[in-house]
């Protein structure tokens, strides 16, 4: 397969300047061909590859580098180390609008944009009609841009930028201006662009569009490849980073531990099969309980979302069930979930020892739990549907998660 | 690979041209700056380009009032004083206002820089362009005005006033590049520049002539190559003298090293544009 695109090693640095003399300095440091003593590294190793025809989103949080990292694929910047090869016409779009100047009309901007995105003249003469209908903002195309509401230089941009057809198109939060109609219009635009093997490189927090539009993703943290793969899976960890994230270290993640004198503890925890499971696979908790009177405790077992959501929880008592003797003060006890329906995303188990009243809460233990699989429902479980209609006939990667592959 | 997804292996052939496109595209966008310099400049005035000449008039008018009725200058080298200096304060001044747009032109193309990939030194091409188009314009309306009220200018030397001025564009375009390439790093730049030009244009000459000049300081004098430049063009205008000297092949190399230096300085520095515009 042919890289249209291919990064290795990829990485910018910034200056760090703090008063006029390090700009100086800067300057004849960057005459005598060395790069700036004191630097910041937006960007360090990146390395991809882009076959024509895929689609890769970039995702990760502000300042991560993301936009750093479009912009070198752009052509913007130049990279400080690495080596970015691109073959074909690369079309970014990076805020819309911002090539734009607000005193010139419409068609004036139009012309200056297609000048920037490659188009000689007579091109440009050829495509504007087509460009002005995209944009679809009517009379106001001959109006200076300054008069234009946000929403009419957006349609603008992108009928600009998209009606070049580049090869690699590079998009940096563009779904997420304009009105719910053009974003409709633009990600329909993008999935025929697809359809007819463009490329695309698209920057966004919405998840969603990421795995509408993309096969492959790639996660940046603090300027590196924290992660890179299927679409599905780099978002679904990204999204389960950021559930912990907002869970806060206010509830670390408690280990079985021995029991302290004179309390129902929980005193160990397993999970069959540890840690991994495939969304609606089956999952068995279970361990050993202590008891101080040698009375059958209550155990509670729960299911939490990484960001501290409870999903389900149950208690043996509920259910009339006692926890096993296997010793004067020591119990087991084990539940197995058959088919849970959890979607794929970071989960917690937890477990409580409760007083054999069921009164008294005594102990938290916890265990992470990943729940994995390629789907794009939403939410936190699989309810049973069925739809009435036809089945569509495109292959969309929206399949049901009990074929993951 | 979705099956849907024709697989494109053609579209990536159908650039080999690159090479030629990519020029094309550097003439576009360049003839696109240009415009909007040269129009954006007085887009929002009533009288719009007419301004452009009606400026180098009323300046010609105050200078003859201030020397010629004020401190009744004579002849100068025996020519009239207002010729003498019309001929070569218009092309100071076209360097001079050249200078300080090409300066800060990186600036006003901030919002490109950051976003778009496009060869930055075309900013500053069109931006000296355009100023220098438009003074060469007013120093044509000048000599015609000047002519009109009988002043003996020698239109033919035109002939060599026309290469004079685009050596001059070659020198003040790679003066330009180095300062707008610094101006993005050091502001300081535009500040510093206008005091240096005001002092430069005394120490040139273009309100007298060089044999004024004491001769313990008019080697100094003479070596400014911005005064050779006046020089020939008061020999070609004011004269109609239009023979070639080998100060002129000179003159052609020091515009052309001052080009080749400023835009090795401004390629240096261009990468890192984008962090600082």
């Amino acid at each position: 397969m042919s890289a249209l695109l291919h990064l290795s090693g990829v990485g910018k640095d910034y200056a760090k300047l703090d008063d006029n003399a390090g700009r100086l300095r800067l300057v004849f440091d960057l005459l005598r061909g060395r790069g700036a003593s004191q630097v910041f590294h937006a960007l360090d190793e990146v390395s991809f590859d882009l076959a024509a025809g895929e689609s890769l989103g970039i995702i990760g949080e502000n300042g991560a580098g993301k936009s750093t990292l479009l912009k070198i694929v752009a052509g913007v910047i130049t990279p400080t180390r690495g080596v970015v090869e691109s073959r074909g016409r690369v079309g970014a779009l990076l805020e819309l609008g911002s090539g734009f100047h607000p005193e010139y009309s419409g068609i004036a901007n139009i012309s200056l944009a297609a000048a920037l995105l490659g188009l000689s003249r007579t091109e440009i003469a050829a495509k504007r009609d087509e460009i002005i209908a995209f944009a679809d903002i009517g009379e106001h195309i001959h109006d200076p841009i300054k008069h234009y509401s946000s929403g009419m230089v957006v349609r603008l941009g992108f009928a600009v930028a998209t009606a070049l057809t580049p090869d690699i198109l590079i998009t940096d939060e563009v779904l997420a201006v304009g009105d719910e109609s053009f974003q409709k219009k633009c990600v329909a635009w993008m999935e025929g662009y697809l359809a007819g093997g463009g490329t695309l490189l698209l920057c966004s927090h919405s998840m969603y569009h990421i795995q509408k539009l993309c096969r492959a993703a790639l996660w940046l943290k603090d300027g590196r490849v924290e992660r890179y793969g299927a679409a599905a899976e780099v978002t679904q960890a990204y999204l389960a980073y950021h559930e912990e994230k907002s869970a806060g270290a206010k509830q670390p993640i408690a280990t079985p531990r021995a029991a302290a004198a004179g309390v129902y503890a929980i005193q160990s925890l397993r999970l069959d099969p540890p840690a991994t499971l495939p969304c609606g696979g089956a999952l068995t908790i279970a361990g050993e309980v202590f008891s101080p009177d040698g009375r059958a405790p209550v155990v509670l077992l729960g299911l939490i979302r990484a960001d501290g959501t409870p999903v389900y929880g149950v208690a043996t008592d509920m259910d009339g069930v006692l926890p096993t003797r296997i010793g004067a003060n020591r119990f087991t006890f084990s539940l197995t979930f058959p088919r849970l329906p959890l979607l794929p995303g970071k989960y917690l188990v937890r477990a409580h020892a409760l007083d054999p009243e069921g009164v008294r809460l005594f102990d938290n233990v916890e265990m992470p739990l990943v729940i994995e699989g390629a789907t794009r429902e939403m939410g936190l479980v699989r309810i049973d549907h069925g739809w009435t209609g036809q089945v569509a006939d495109s292959d969309d990667d929206s399949t049901d998660g009990a074929d993951p592959s | 690979m979705r099956s849907s997804r024709a697989f494109p292996s053609e579209r990536s052939a159908e650039h080999p041209a690159a090479g030629r496109a990519s020029l094309a595209r550097h003439r576009a966008l360049f003839a696109n700056f240009f415009h909007r310099e040269l129009f954006s400049r007085y887009l929002g005035s009533i009288t719009g380009l007419a301004w452009a000449f009606v400026h180098p008039l009323a300046l010609l008018a105050v200078y003859h009032f201030v020397f010629t009725t004020i401190f009744r200058a004579g002849p100068m080298d025996g020519k009239s004083f207002l010729l003498f200096v019309a001929v070569a304060l218009w092309p100071w001044l076209a360097a001079q206002e050249a200078l300080q747009r090409g300066t800060v032109s990186i600036a006003s193309y901030a919002g490109l820089i950051r976003k778009v990939a496009f060869r930055h030194e075309l900013v500053v091409y069109a931006s000296v362009a355009a100023t220098l188009t438009l003074q060469f314009a007013g120093y044509l309306v000048v000599l015609v005005v000047l002519a009109l009220f009988g002043e003996p200018v020698h239109f033919e030397g035109l002939l060599l006033a026309v290469p004079l001025w685009l050596v001059l564009a070659i020198g003040v375009t790679g003066l330009a590049l180095a300062l707008a390439a610094l101006q993005v790093f050091v502001k300081d730049i535009e500040h510093i520049l206008m005091p240096v030009l005001m002092i430069l244009m005394y120490l040139t000459p273009i309100l007298y002539p060089l044999s004024l000049v004491p001769d313990s300081m008019k080697p100094w004098v003479a070596a400014n190559p911005f005064g050779y430049l006046v020089g020939r063009l008061r020999d070609a205008l004011l004269d109609g003298r239009l023979g070639l000297m080998w100060g002129d092949a000179l003159a052609v190399v020091v515009a052309l090293a001052l080009f080749t230096a400023g835009r090795w300085v401004f390629l240096r520095l261009s990468p890192h544009f984008e962090d600082f515009v």
